[in-house]
């Protein structure tokens, strides 16, 4: 794909900022203001104004998504590794962090990290041996440790509580400051879930994202080429199941109640339709598939019973009439190419090459 | 003694369930050697086929040898009809190219299983969530006795259909031109279609045909077991799955042996473990097959993809 391909433009070389690279940067600076506004200022105020709690809870559940849908899309669409899985390390996320604060009394922000890690370290277990399977060999790996890790949770009752699940596990607090209310709820998810996407959107935006994608097009030829392929694999791995850790813990501590039926198969299908709603390997993709996604079925409700039925329909046209996805991959890399290159240009005066 | 009549009966059991997998597996094989492509829905062919066959059980109350042929039929416009809507629309690039795309496959992958969420729902929809039971007159469960083992009916009737079923694609596969063309577009689409074969009239045929055997699989257990609900395609279509991959995707012999493998093993294990733990089995030895034959079993070297 010849977005991987440095541009090689050449720009006026001057010390002065190019009137396009203004407009850019400019524009750039537009969307991000209006982005954190929505996420920020119109969602919290329109919380506040209606005072539903329907409405919140939606907005965290698909704050959540979005962090489940971005990571996901860091192994299936950028490291092209097809993992039907997901939703089991989300669910070790979700039980580490419910029994850290349930049984040892640890406060969020260690059990926030901690479920992260634990998901990791989980997931580097699952990566060690399953990192030479190809293609559907390793999706099918994937699906069946995804069961086991499942009927582990289900069946673990000592542990876990079996199908009872966790309850009344205690919710955010930082330093003191207690999310209580709702809206206060939401405004912690969502500042977590931003710092994930934009934490990812560093990884996969730059030249350790166009190695990811490499191995995505061909291994064998990034083998060739120096990279280490194998070693790339595993931290794709481990960096997207941390944070779907780091999502289930957030579940745990927004819904206060978290059972094994929330991490079954079903649910890693749902991140996968995320993500390729969205755009395999698209990044705002992925994060537009889990907004898409989440609200639809809500929006739906008036038809009731086929609100289902309206939810597979709409999976289904989708894929048959944007088969890219609603924002294709070379469209989002391009855009984010493109801001990343006039930025170049600011600092050096010279030639916009790759990603900054 | 009694502990060995009793493994004995534990692995009848066993191999009954496995037939089941195997009947589901041959078709997930079916479909994934004509198109590369899992078939997702293959669960809600399952499905359709133990309703269909309930329907026509309460509304006609025709002999039992009478609802196979019509749950094959059932079957069969199932799986035509999933091909027609699932599949084809994308098949609409035929150059080696879109063929050998991810992007393409996994689409095809989603669409499957949008589609299958559909016939669930649509399925919910009519037949309400909870089981149903099948008239007593039908439920095949009755023991008999062979020797000092007791087998149920159900078994039997499994065992027997199973070896018809097998017995008749054997013939379809490796004596007729259709089986040719079966094999021919398994081994390579482009080459197939270069050569005269009608690719797609193939591939529906495929669809057809792996779609009658799941259905029979479904009024078997539905049969067997006494009730039928929506959502009972799920477990034997991800175990026949798990065995499709065990046997090395291609192989139908390897996924048969693969899926009594599985069910003799489950079926074993609840002696030893509470039910809750038995899936843990099915995945481990997954797991375990991938870690020491990356291709599976009876897998022989793909093509990298």
């Amino acid at each position: 794909m010849d977005v991987n391909v440095p541009d090689a433009r050449i720009l006026p070389s001057s010390t002065a900022l190019p009137a396009s690279a203004t407009a850019w940067r400019g524009r750039q600076i537009f969307w991000t203001v209006v982005l954190l506004a929505v996420v920020f200022g119109a969602v919290p105020a329109a919380i506040t104004a209606t005072g539903s709690s329907y409405l919140a809870q939606i907005a965290i559940t698909a704050m959540i998504f979005v962090i489940l849908s971005a990571s996901l899309n860091h192994i299936t669409g950028t490291a092209g590794l097809l993992s039907i899985g997901h939703a089991a390390f989300y669910g070790i996320g979700a039980y580490a962090a419910a029994l850290l604060s349930t049984k040892l009394g640890l406060p969020f922000i260690v059990t926030l990290p901690a479920a992260g890690l634990i998901a990791a370290f989980v997931g580097f277990l699952v990566a060690m041996p399953t990192m030479r399977l190809v293609s559907i060999y390793f999706a099918v790996a994937t699906l069946g440790i995804g069961e086991m890790i499942y009927v582990i949770l289900l069946n673990w009752v000592d542990l876990t509580r079996g199908p009872m699940g966790i309850r009344g596990i205690p919710p955010i607090e930082l330093f003191g400051w207690q999310a209580n209310t709702l809206l206060s709820r939401y405004m912690a998810v969502a500042v977590i879930a931003v710092v994930c996407v934009w934490v990812l959107h560093r990884l996969t935006h730059s030249y350790y994202g166009n190695a990811l994608r490499a191995l995505r097009e061909d291994d064998q030829c990034a083998d060739s080429m120096g990279i280490d392929v194998v070693r790339l694999k595993v931290e794709a791995f481990v960096v997207s199941t941390f944070f779907a850790g780091v999502a289930g813990a957030l579940l745990s501590h927004t819904s206060a109640y978290i059972a094994p039926d929330n991490f079954r198969f079903m649910e890693s299908i749902l991140i996968l339709a995320m993500v390729v709603v969205g755009g395999m390997g698209s990044l705002p993709g992925a994060v537009v598939g889990a907004l898409f996604m989440i609200v639809l079925p809500e929006a739906l409700r008036d038809i009731g019973d086929y609100r289902m039925i309206a939810v597979g329909a709409t999976m289904f046209l989708s894929i048959l009439l944007l088969p890219k996805g609603m924002l294709a991959e070379g469209a989002s890399l391009a855009f984010v190419r493109r801001a990343f290159a006039r930025g170049w240009t600011t600092m050096s005066g010279g030639t916009p090459v790759g990603w900054k | 003694m009694i502990f060995d009549i009793f493994l004995l009966q534990q692995v009848i059991n066993g191999l009954s369930i496995g037939f089941v997998y195997a009947l589901m597996a041959i078709g997930f094989t079916l479909i994934f050697g004509v198109l590369n492509v899992v078939n997702f829905a293959h669960g809600e062919v399952y499905t359709i086929g133990a309703f269909i066959g309930l329907m026509v059980i309460t509304a006609l109350a025709p002999p039992l040898v009478a609802v196979v042929p019509l749950v094959l039929a059932a079957g069969a416009l199932s799986g035509v009809g999933l091909e027609r809507l699932a599949f084809r629309p994308f098949r609409r690039f035929t150059d080696e190219a879109s063929q050998k795309s991810r992007a393409m496959r996994e689409a095809t992958l989603l669409s499957s299983l949008a589609v299958s969420i559909i016939a669930r729902e649509i399925m919910m929809h009519l037949f309400g969530g909870d089981m149903q039971g099948v008239p007593s007159d039908y439920l095949l469960q009755r023991p008999v006795a062979i020797g000092p083992i007791m087998v149920a009916t159900g078994s039997l009737v499994i065992f027997a259909t199973s070896a018809v079923m097998l017995g008749a694609l054997q013939f379809l596969l490796y004596r007729t031109q259709t089986g040719l063309g079966i094999r021919a577009v398994s081994n390579n689409q482009l080459g197939a279609r270069y050569v005269g074969i009608d690719t797609d009239r193939t591939i529906v045929t495929t669809f057809a045909v792996g779609s009658m055997l799941g259905a029979t699989a479904g009024i078997l257990v539905g049969l067997y077991d006494g009730a039928i609900s929506p959502h009972m395609g799920f477990a034997p279509g991800v175990k026949a799955f798990v065995a499709m991959v065990m046997g090395g995707l291609s192989s139908i012999p390897g996924a048969v042996a693969c899926a009594l493998l599985l069910g003799v093993s489950e079926s074993i294990a609840t002696e030893f473990l509470s039910s809750g733990w038995k899936d843990l089995i099915t995945y481990s030895l997954l797991v375990i097959t991938l870690v020491f034959f990356p291709q599976g079993i009876f897998g022989h070297g793909r093509e990298r993809a």
